[in-house]
């Protein structure tokens, strides 16, 4: 009976000294959220100074359902996100300062996205990623894109099928692995590159295409940054070369000419790997990427019986030589702009340590003039519900 | 925890005072015993001593005859009417003492025992006893029994003729079953420990009975199976009801109130059936069954947690869909007391845990109501258990109506009008619907729920996480008739598992359950897998 009134009050004096212990304690009601969902930072052109772009939701207006759907009426059937903007000098400060604009406290737990514009992307993002990594709200998992105008433009852009641009773009972001030919980066990847003294990071671009009505929001193309500057841009072919050696390839198509005539085969990318092996011969360093894929006959516009085992093998080596030409080309730009967005230099770090460490104050000259063989491998596996495509038969 | 000290003091004094009555009481019941009386010879002077005892009670029949034998002997018959059957009376009492008693003229010597001849000749019914004290002969009359007085006999003759109106075997209203025995228990002792004895066909079914309450004096029943039951376990509940110092028992409650071994706890260590089978299978488990007249609630103990989550229809049913309800029963209950406290605490507290599509109909149903969370958790909880309870109490045409008008206004009209959100009205709407999967355990979830969403409100799922410690550290120390409650999960049994979570087939259950202590451990035996003939068998055939 002692020992029971013991342990009553040990537990009474755990649970009441724990609920100091417990961190952010604070409670908060559902409508007293200002839910984020999407981040924007800017350079402002008149005073030159950091210009956040934060979009909220208006919860009041998510199932009102007539948001967007007259829109183009011009009628202003209210939308269901609200651009918040606030300029300052440094992150947090200008992220606090929201609260004299917004009558809810800024959540940050679910914000979907961080759009850098462009002008503030090439004078560096370094000191605005500091937020996002050491605040508690925040989270890592949040995707990172790079605005080819300014980031406010884009959060402001309504799309036809979400309410919300940030869910749109997020959403879009987790759609890309079909085409695999952006690079499609998180917060987390983003600053793991950055942290390495020599691996660029890279972010994909997001742009507004056309005019007016017919506008479109686009993702297309990578941002690639040199520490945290932005210095240049990769094509979406240039990305998928990319995503080949970094292995981040998930699907895609690879289009090729016939081997037998003159018509386009299409091919669907079903599996991939690739793989970066270092070598330093008499001193000389090289880099290897294997590359092994497998894919399926998709699309053929010709009448050639491509199932034949020689069509095949002939197929085979013209996917291998687009996926080749696609690497060399992404290798090419980024040799010409000295950004490492390969991983090179952490290979050479891992595998050639006393090497290395001769290397790496020079690395930029090593990289632009670093040989690199590819080696690619592709099989065709299937070709579909048919084999020989459906044209009128041949006397 | 001073309260907690004071309420300690309040509860010793009461008992206290309790131990004082129960002492006078019983010396009071002492010196009744001591005055009391014998039969004398005269019939007067009984009949006279009879009628002091019983009052003047409208009920009760005392009819005055004569017995024609080779002299003609004055005799009284005393029964309660209602409590016996007219047709014994009329029939096997008074017709042959008053008119074929002629033919026995010859054959009687007069030298014998008037009462004894009485009893041995002309009586054609099944149980006779003789007695002389006017307390055993009062105590069977208000049994059901005939008292006959003949005059020059200190003794009475008590017949058995006792029986009275009584609900018919019925199906019972709180364990309906879709596969299984329809019967239940009723109001009668000797009908309900008949329709066990039909299920257990064995001379070691052993049903002992004792009287409890001073006043009401009810038959109270234990039974179990001698050989598979743990003597101790007997001996502790004799023990336990022979502890019972109260002057009322009216209800197979009061005595589980009186022997349960946790009675603050909110978790009743006592179980309780209407089902003559679910009582046979568990004795058959040797666990002992308490019948109490005048209710069809049947106790049974040692009691674990998991019979909470058992129903005998499980067993009649083929195990797979069984198990998997077994599982869903434990969900709802978890639901049942979790799922408001959980909704509280992830709106207030860890928004950042809702998946984000859900956070946006959640907010925006949540847009505009004026009261926090826990405010809405637990009024809209205390509205369900008013419309539950007013749905219970009233007549069933009324409570139809009350249940439309909660549905309506409670759920529709308060959502539209904006005073609640529409998600806390499914969350409770969801609680309460699988509060009652569990019939055994809606009480203490609806206790649980409340303390649950007080601490979810309170501190979030930190409060839920010390909650269920606490709930679980409670649990792990109730013991029921020394059967640790958790048992077979902690205890852990491996073997016993078989009949927790899930429901194995039949015939792997070879063991009894190890916790309950039986004596004779083996249910049957190995190798009873059914299978079709193997070819050789059926060559050989």
């Amino acid at each position: 009976m002692k020992s029971v009134k013991k342990a009553a009050a040990l537990l009474t004096t755990i649970l009441i000294l724990s609920l100091g212990t417990s961190g952010c304690w604070n409670r908060r009601e559902l409508p007293s959220l200002g839910i984020v969902m999407g981040v924007g930072m800017d350079k402002n052109v008149d005073s030159g100074k950091l210009e956040v772009t934060a979009q909220l939701i208006k919860t009041s207006e998510l199932n009102s359902g007539s948001s967007e759907a007259d829109s183009s009426g011009g009628g202003g059937g209210s939308s269901a996100y609200w651009n918040l903007q606030n300029t300052g000098e440094s992150m947090f400060a200008t992220v606090r300062g929201f609260t004299h604009k917004s009558s809810r406290k800024l959540y940050w737990p679910h914000n979907q996205v961080i759009i850098f514009g462009h002008s503030l992307a090439e004078e560096g993002v370094l000191e605005y990623l500091d937020f996002f990594v050491r605040d508690q709200e925040t989270r890592l998992e949040v995707y990172m894109l790079v605005a080819d105008d300014n980031a406010s433009d884009i959060l402001d852009f309504q799309l036809k099928l979400e309410k919300i641009p940030s869910v749109g773009i997020s959403e879009l972001m987790e759609s890309q692995s079909a085409n695999s030919q952006t690079c499609v980066t998180q917060l987390n990847e983003f600053v793991t590159r950055l942290m390495s003294p020599t691996t660029a990071p890279v972010a994909p671009i997001i742009k507004i295409e056309g005019k007016g009505a017919n506008s479109e929001l686009s993702v297309e193309g990578t941002a690639v940054f040199k520490k945290d500057k932005l210095i240049g841009q990769l094509t979406k072919e240039e990305t998928r070369g990319l995503l080949w050696t970094i292995d981040k390839v998930k699907s895609g198509i690879i289009d090729v000419k016939c081997p037998d005539c003159s018509g386009t085969v299409s091919l669907e990318i079903t599996r991939s790997k690739g793989k970066i092996t270092s070598q330093i011969e008499d001193g000389k360093p090289s880099i290897t990427i294997e590359i092994e894929e497998e894919g399926n006959i998709g699309d053929q516009s010709c009448d050639a019986n491509l199932v034949a085992p020689d069509a095949i093998e002939k197929l085979k080596k013209q996917v291998e030589k687009a996926i080749l030409e696609e690497v060399e080309s992404a290798l090419k730009k980024s040799q010409k702009l000295k950004a490492d967005i390969f991983g090179f230099g952490e290979v050479f770090h891992q595998r050639h340590l006393k090497e290395w460490t001769k290397m790496k104050d020079d690395w930029d000259e090593i990289f632009s003039n670093l040989e690199v063989e590819i080696i690619v491998e592709a099989k065709i596996r299937r070709s579909g519900m048919i084999g020989r495509p459906a044209t009128p038969a041949k006397e | 925890m001073l309260s907690y000290i004071l309420s300690k003091l309040k509860f010793l004094k009461l008992l206290g005072q309790n131990y004082k009555l129960s002492q006078s009481n019983s010396t009071a019941s002492k010196d009744e015993k001591n005055t009391t009386s014998h039969l004398s010879v005269s019939l007067k002077n009984n009949l006279d001593l009879f009628k002091e005892t019983i009052g003047n009670n409208y009920d009760v029949v005392i009819r005055e005859f004569t017995i024609n034998m080779q002299k003609q002997v004055d005799a009284v018959l005393i029964y309660f009417a209602g409590m016996t059957d007219p047709k014994i009376v009329n029939e096997s009492i008074l017709k042959p003492l008053m008119f074929e008693s002629q033919l026995e003229k010859n054959t009687l010597a007069s030298k014998l025992d008037i009462i004894e001849i009485i009893r041995t000749t002309m009586l054609s019914v099944g149980e006779v006893n003789k007695r002389n004290t006017i307390n055993d002969i009062v105590d069977s009359c208000m049994a059901g029994n005939s008292i006959l007085l003949v005059d020059g006999c200190p003794e009475a003759l008590l017949i058995m003729t006792a029986d009275w109106k009584s609900r018919s075997v019925d199906e019972p209203k709180t364990e309906s079953v879709v596969r299984g025995s329809r019967e239940g228990f009723v109001e009668n002792l000797l009908t309900n420990t008949t329709l066990l004895r039909r299920k257990i066909k064995n001379p070691d079914l052993v049903l002992e009975s004792m009287k409890i309450g001073q006043r009401t004096r009810t038959n109270v029943c234990i039974a179990y199976i001698k050989g598979i039951v743990n003597p101790s376990l007997i001996d502790e509940i004799k023990r336990r009801l022979n502890n019972i110092q109260t002057d009322s028992i009216l209800e197979s409650g009061y005595i589980e109130q009186f022997i349960e071994d946790a009675p603050f706890s909110i978790f009743a260590t006592v179980g309780n059936t209407e089902k003559p089978d679910s009582v046979a299978a568990k004795i058959l488990e040797g666990r002992a069954a308490i019948f109490v007249d005048g209710t069809p609630f049947v106790l049974t103990v040692p009691l674990l947690l998991v019979e909470n989550f058992q129903t005998s229809e499980d067993y009649y049913s083929r195990p797979y869909f069984v198990s998997f309800i077994r599982l869903i029963r434990y969900m709802a209950y978890l639901i049942s007391i979790l799922a408001p406290a959980t909704y509280v605490a992830l709106t207030t507290f860890h928004q950042e845990l809702i998946p984000t599509p859900l956070l946006f109909s959640m907010a925006s149903a949540q847009e505009g109501v004026p009261f926090p969370a826990i405010a809405e958790a637990v009024g809209m909880g205390i509205i369900f258990e008013i419309l539950r309870e007013a749905g219970v109490r009233l007549p069933r045409p009324v409570g139809q109506a009350v249940s439309i008008v909660g549905a309506l206004v409670i759920g529709q009209s308060a959502v539209t009008a904006g005073l609640i959100g529409a998600p806390m009205v499914i969350v409770v709407a969801l609680t309460a619907v699988a509060s009652f999967v569990v019939p055994a355990q809606t009480d203490s979830g609806g206790v649980l729920r409340i303390v649950f969403v007080s601490l979810a409100g309170f501190a979030g799922g930190f409060g839920i996480m010390i909650g269920l410690i606490g709930l679980f550290i409670h649990l792990t120390s109730l013991r029921s008739f020394g059967t640790p409650y958790l048992s077979p999960i902690a205890p852990l049994s491996v073997a016993d598992l078989k009949d927790a979570f899930i429901r194995a087939p039949l015939w792997t259950m070879i063991t009894r359950p190890s916790f309950i202590g039986s004596q004779d451990p083996k249910r049957k035996d190995f190798r009873l897998k059914p299978s079709p003939p193997s070819e050789k068998e059926s060559q050989s055939e």
